[in-house]
């Protein structure tokens, strides 16, 4: 008898459970949101722009429900004092269950940036839809404007502006890592630059000679951060000058000038580097001393002298040795005279070998760091040639 | 809901209380054979015995009665008794008619034989059958003649002579149509005992083999056998099967799956514990790992217990093909298992709950797809599913030509069709079809208890997605730890885990590397070959002395 | 005996990883790491040897009352009334451990997955599926975990040899760096999780060989520590000590920014299967420890009807806690004392020194 009540009972629950589905959203009643756009407002209210996936755009196969380019998404703009208020704005506007699962890109703009992340990346870290996986890029500019840009390849800008971090030629910065450094008092965190710009062009077909110029994400630069807020922006070539002091290995190309004209250039290809930051501290100065080693390949020469010989090989390593310690030295002078943060973690280095002293020197790092003296130095060697031993189009000898 | 489940109760337990009070089963059984002649002797007097048969046979058209004398002594009255289509004609006529009513005496020279004597010289000298007995029951008659003997009475004697002339149109063996195997031996079992007899002894030529036979039935009086190799198979298990058997009383055994609902271990499980074949390779293997098996007569499908979980995921070819191959199928098999339970769920619980599960671009593929789609997924999942199933329901009972129209007509129309009018998402149709043809993968048998529980993981999924997948998922799995098929864990050698047994589940170890049986299968015996059989090149093999 | 079955030792050390690792896992490592930092790990193994002290206490106290679970011979030690006392102590703290269990269990999915489903949604589903497997006795409920646990432990582990690619060795450095007060603070709350192997007691008896009993015991353990270390150290390397410890989750933070080749990520749906088939796993053997104990307490000859009313118990008690905030902090902060000073080595050393100057005067006489 107990066991049939039990039974029933259990039928009963399970039926309710059944009736409940309380977090049941189907997934046509869903705006994908891929890319999110946050602006300060001169009137101090936030803007909370979103590029909201159009789906039938993406439809693939038979293409019979599918859209243009253009229709592909739908930027759409709220504000509020707030992430949430504004997001609660947004909802009046948008006219599904805006989800935030699949974003790809958190762009901040510049002004927001300069007033303090702090002030909205709670949002993004206590709910649990938006992933902290999503790029973290700093508009040069405005955020709405990433968003409302189109691109040619991509279906969407946030797409685009995604695939090009993601492809790490610069730093890519997720937003647990802005997280993290933001966190950590031995560094000061950093974020990708994005900038709309009009390149490239599409040659109109009715047209014959017309090419409209778009629009378009370009992801390059970094973002410079003091604590949560903007400080300044290093350009490419001094990017590469951080990646190199911070370790980080990318994929890139060195420029340097042919060994025996100054006028020519030969270009190589970085295989892999490693770099390693040893701190030294008497008790009132501090040193690091910057050790950088890389392996590259030679892809290609504007002169045509021979370059596969050992010692022209030797000349152009230690070409190359000097190139990275330019590109470092110049990232390091402006970030260290001229904004004094230090991005490259060389506080953590500090702590990782001085504990005790670090707990001292903590709260005024970026100080110390103005102070410290920082020597680099790089071990630079050439690994492959390519398919040539001798410069192609060359004459006779 | 509680109302329909409360309803369901009251109804069972209504019918278990009709059933108390006049007990219908008892009562039943004396009904059938009421009078008590059948438990009486013989008598000597070959009209009274005639004339008790005709009573007991009254209305049976099909019995034929042939009385005539006996060519040595005119005084001698014989009679046939048999059931016409049931027994070999030609041998009735040529080897007990003409041989006692006419080439007996010529072969004796008109030798005078005594009435007394008759039925010894009959048995010795007159019949031309090699398979005779005698008995001298009623019952035993009545049987014999049931079974499509001949039965021979001879007037004076209360004994008579039973020939085993049986012989009745029967279904010629062929290949087997519910198992068929690229490698492998062709044929299976038909609808007689005696063939599917047969047909494992023709395998396991040896003593050892055991074919015990009992009667089931109380109409039908079904012949059933048990088979096993003795000192292979557990005694505990043989005598289990056996105790079982005994204790079913029905009317009639039509085929092997009255007997299997009536000796299972686990009456309300959807997974069977007993497992069901027509190949006699695939019974013989099952011997000679220590099973039981229990034929039928009048059904292809033999019944092997104990039967475990991994025999979902072994096919008799498992052991005719090279391992290696093998191996890489049972992993496509449990691949196949898992999805055609999982899929349909956990799809239901990824699209109504947790869309970040899914990468971005496959998001916005399904998003593309479902756009526009008039109903929730759980209703397109459920009416896909349905209708798969009736799909499959109308290819199974239509002629085989039609079949296979049916279900190029239901994928093609309907699938493209509605996918195109928008009525379902593509992925439903895709994660459907797979599902269906992931069941398909595995057994007939066992693909029905997935498929059923794969409908309640849906609405699990629906409900809660994916923790009422996995709620549901683990209470699958507590309910299977609870399985026993005959004493033995459902799940082992998994669970309890028995490392040695392991060579035959998931992958198949090569046959030079199988030494022992199934640990808790077999009985004493697990030493099923020998070691160091691997094969070697003549250069590798360590070299003979002298 | 109310129980039936035996267990092999395989299936015991499954049982007793379950008792303890499936909840420990997710949201320990997050309070460890609060207070010790990226020496986290350290604390941990502090952890192990305590959890080790209580196996080998409880051991030794069922060696001397082979065939007796805790309920039992408590009240053989201290005698009837002061026994039963203890018994029911136990058995509020068995529930009560239950219901932190159930409100963990729950947590994870109303967090991270389900807002808007209300917890008593998840209570009821564990509390239903553990209570199947109970009913269905000590056999059942092992051989689902002996099933469950190296499917779980082995998908976990290949989680995050996925991460490879975002460690950074640099995060776990520098060693000690906040000093050793610190690491004992941080090794308290692990060491009350370790400690629940004190409910091993239980299911001593039911070992088909009980010699291994401390082999049993002292297995488990060092797998749930070595199993902890690791996790906790990979999610250090992972994101480093500052963000792992503001999550309350980390272990599920962390196989979310798994992302290989593109196309292998969000893969945390097999988190949460694990997490649930775990979960019950862990309902499982603490809601038999509760009703078995209370079948003993009671001296009933059978535990199933129990089955029933502990489990209504159970919903009840899960509901004490009002929301996530507190229970973590009462993790935090109330749980180690209470449970490792009182139950896990305040009571059982009492039996055991009790047991000795009873046995000793026993002798004597």
């Amino acid at each position: 008898m107990i066991k049939k009540t039990a039974v029933v009972l259990m039928l009963a629950v399970l039926s309710s459970l059944l009736g409940g589905c309380w977090s049941r959203k189907e997934i046509s009643e869903l705006a994908i949101v891929l890319g999110v756009g946050v602006d300060l407002l001169p009137n101090d209210q936030i803007r909370l722009s979103v590029q909201i996936a159009q789906p039938g755009a993406f439809y693939g196969g038979g293409g019979a429900r599918g859209g243009g380019m253009q229709t592909a998404s739908w930027a759409v703009s709220a504000e509020g004092k707030t992430i949430d208020e504004a997001a609660r704005y947004l909802a009046m506007r948008v006219p599904r269950e805006i989800y935030w699962g699949h974003s790809m890109i958190l762009v901040i703009g510049e002004k927001m940036a300069r007033e303090g992340i702090g002030l909205i990346g709670d949002f993004f870290n206590r709910e649990k839809e938006p992933r902290e996986t999503m790029w973290l890029l700093v508009a040069e500019g405005e955020a709405r404007d990433v968003l409302e840009c189109g691109s040619i390849l991509e279906k969407t800008s946030a797409q685009a502006a995604a695939f090009l971090t993601r492809m790490k030629t610069g730093f890519a910065v997720e937003l647990r890592e802005f997280a993290e450094m933001l966190a950590s008092k031995g560094v000061q965190p950093v974020a990708t630059r994005v900038i709309v710009k009009e390149q490239g062009a599409v040659p109109c077909a009715a047209q014959e000679g017309v090419a409209t110029a778009y629009r378009q994400v370009e992801v390059s630069g970094l973002a410079i951060f003091k604590e949560d807020r903007l400080v300044g922006w290093l350009d490419d070539y001094e990017t590469r000058g951080f990646l190199w002091l911070k370790g980080e290995t990318f994929k890139g190309i060195i420029t340097v000038p042919s060994p025996g004209d100054a006028y020519k250039a030969v270009s190589l290809r970085l295989r892999q580097a490693q770099t390693k930051v040893v701190p030294e501290y008497d008790g009132e100065r501090i040193r690091f001393s910057v050790k950088i080693r890389t392996e590259a390949d030679m892809v290609e020469q504007q002169s045509f002298e021979d370059l596969a010989k050992p010692e022209k090989i030797k000349a152009l390593e230690s070409l190359m040795a000097e190139e990275i310690r330019a590109m470092a030295t110049t990232a390091l002078e402006k970030v260290q005279r001229g904004y004094g943060v230090d991005i490259f973690g060389f506080g953590d280095a500090f702590h990782r070998k001085y504990k005790e002293d670090w707990r001292r020197l903590k709260d005024r790092w970026d100080e110390e760091f103005i102070r410290a003296e920082v020597s680099v130095t790089v071990e630079a060697h050439i690994r492959e040639i390519g398919m040539l031993t001798r410069p192609a189009f060359s004459p006779e000898e | 809901m509680v109302g329909l489940g409360k309803a369901i109760k009251r109804l069972l337990r209504r019918g278990v209380k009709d059933g108390q009070s006049d007990n219908p089963i008892k009562k039943f059984r004396g009904t059938i054979l009421s009078s008590s002649s059948v438990d009486v002797p013989l008598s000597s007097d070959l009209e009274t015995n005639l004339q008790r048969l005709k009573s007991i046979f009254d209305k049976c058209s099909d019995v034929v009665f042939r009385e005539f004398v006996f060519a040595q002594n005119e005084q001698v009255k014989l009679a046939l008794i048999y059931i016409d289509g049931m027994v070999d004609k030609v041998q009735v006529s040529d080897q007990i008619m003409r041989a006692l009513a006419l080439e007996v005496a010529m072969a004796t020279g008109g030798q005078k034989i005594t009435k007394a004597h008759a039925l010894e010289f009959i048995r010795e000298r007159g019949l031309c059958i090699n398979q005779i007995s005698e008995t001298g029951k009623t019952q035993d008659v009545i049987h014999a003649i049931l079974s499509g003997d001949t039965v021979l009475l001879v007037d004076g004697h209360t004994t008579a002579i039973i020939n085993g002339v049986r012989g009745w149109e029967a279904r010629a063996i062929t290949e087997s149509q519910a198992e068929s195997t690229v490698r492998g031996p062709r044929e299976s079992f038909v609808e007689t005992l005696r063939v599917n007899t047969s047909l494992i002894r023709r395998k396991i030529k040896s003593p050892a083999l055991k074919i015990e036979t009992l009667r089931l039935g109380e109409v039908t009086d079904t012949d059933v056998a048990i088979a096993y190799v003795e000192s292979i198979a557990n005694e505990k298990v043989v005598a289990e099967v056996k105790t079982r058997l005994k204790k079913i009383r029905v009317d009639g055994i039509l085929e092997s799956g009255y007997i299997e609902e009536l000796i299972e271990d686990n009456p309300w499980s959807f997974f069977p514990t007993v497992n069901a074949t027509e190949r006699p390779d695939r019974v013989a293997g099952m011997l000679l790992e220590g099973r039981v098996a229990i034929l039928v007569d009048g059904t292809p499908f033999v019944m092997t217990v104990p039967s475990l979980f991994v025999e979902y995921l072994q096919s008799p070819e498992d052991y005719y093909e090279r391992f290696l191959f093998v191996s890489a199928v049972r992993l496509i098999r449990l691949l196949s298992l898992v999805l055609s339970l999982v899929l349909p769920g956990l799809y239901i619980a990824i699209v109504s709950f947790h869309h970040e599960l899914l990468p971005t671009a496959l998001l916005l593929s399904v998003a593309a797809q479902r756009e526009g789609v008039p109903y929730p997924v759980l209703v397109e999942m459920l009416v896909m599913e349905v209708l798969f199933e009736v799909l499959r329901e109308a290819g199974l009972r239509l002629p085989r030509p039609l079949g296979q129209a049916i279900s190029i007509v239901g994928a093609l129309v309907i699938g493209e069709a509605a996918v195109r009018a928008g009525l379902v998402a593509a992925a439903t149709v895709i994660v459907v079809a797979l599902t269906g043809i992931g069941s398909f993968v595995l057994s007939y048998r066992v693909s029905i208890a997935f498929r059923l529980l794969r409908f309640v993981l849906i609405l699990l999924s629906a409900a809660l997605g994916l923790m009422g997948l996995t709620s549901g998922m683990a209470v699958i799995m507590i309910h299977l730890c609870t399985l026993r098929s005959f004493g033995i864990p459902y799940l082992s050698p998994m669970i309890p885990l028995t490392t040695t047994d392991l060579k035959d589940v998931v992958v198949r170890a090569p046959w030079w590397a199988m030494f022992t049986r199934p640990r808790l299968i077999a009985g004493r015996r697990q030493t099923r070959l020998e070691p160091g059989l691997k094969p070697a090149s003549p250069e590798a093999r360590p070299k003979v002395e002298g | 005996m109310p129980e039936k079955g035996k267990i092999d030792t395989k299936q015991a050390i499954m049982l007793s990883i379950c008792l303890i690792l499936p909840t420990a896992m997710l949201s320990v490592p997050a309070v460890i790491i609060r207070h010790a930092r990226q020496d986290a790990w350290i604390s941990l193994i502090l952890s192990i040897f305590i959890g080790l002290l209580v196996a080998r206490l409880i051991v030794s106290l069922s060696f001397r009352f082979p065939d007796k679970t805790l309920f039992q011979y408590s009240e053989e030690i201290l005698g009837r009334v002061p026994g039963k006392i203890v018994g029911l102590l136990y058995l509020w703290w068995v529930l009560h451990s239950n219901a932190i269990a159930i409100d963990e269990f729950a947590s994870l999915p109303c967090v991270a997955l389900m807002p808007d489903t209300p917890f008593v949604a998840f209570f009821i589903i564990a509390i239903v599926v553990a209570g199947y497997a109970v009913r269905n006795g000590l056999e059942v409920l092992s051989r689902y975990i002996e099933l469950i646990t190296p499917i779980g432990l082995g998908l976990m582990v290949s989680l995050f040899c996925l991460l490879t690619t975002k460690v950074k060795f640099e995060r776990l450095l520098p060693v000690f760096d906040k000093g050793l007060v610190s690491i004992v603070k941080g090794a308290a709350m692990p060491s009350g999780w370790m400690g629940e192997i004190v409910l091993f007691s239980m299911f001593i008896p039911y070992l088909n060989k009980p010699r291994e009993a401390c082999r049993v015991a002292v297995l488990s353990i060092l797998i749930i520590g070595i199993f902890m270390v690791s996790v906790t150290v990979g999610i250090l390397l992972v994101f480093g000590p500052d963000v792992s410890s503001s999550w309350i989750f980390p272990v599920f933070m962390a196989i979310r920014a798994i992302s290989i080749a593109n196309f292998l990520e969000r893969v945390e749906s097999v988190v949460i299967g694990i997490w649930v088939f775990m979960g019950f796993a862990k309902i499982g053997v603490l809601y038999y420890a509760a009703v078995l104990g209370s079948a003993q307490w009671l001296g009933l000859k059978d535990y199933r009807p129990l089955v029933a009313p502990v489990g209504i118990v159970l919903l009840g008690l899960a509901f004490l806690c009002p929301n996530i905030i507190d229970l973590l902090d009462f993790l935090a902060r109330a749980f180690p004392p209470y449970a490792l000073i009182v139950f896990e080595l305040g009571i059982p050393l009492i039996l055991l020194g009790a047991s000795l100057i009873r046995g000793r005067r026993g002798e004597s006489s």
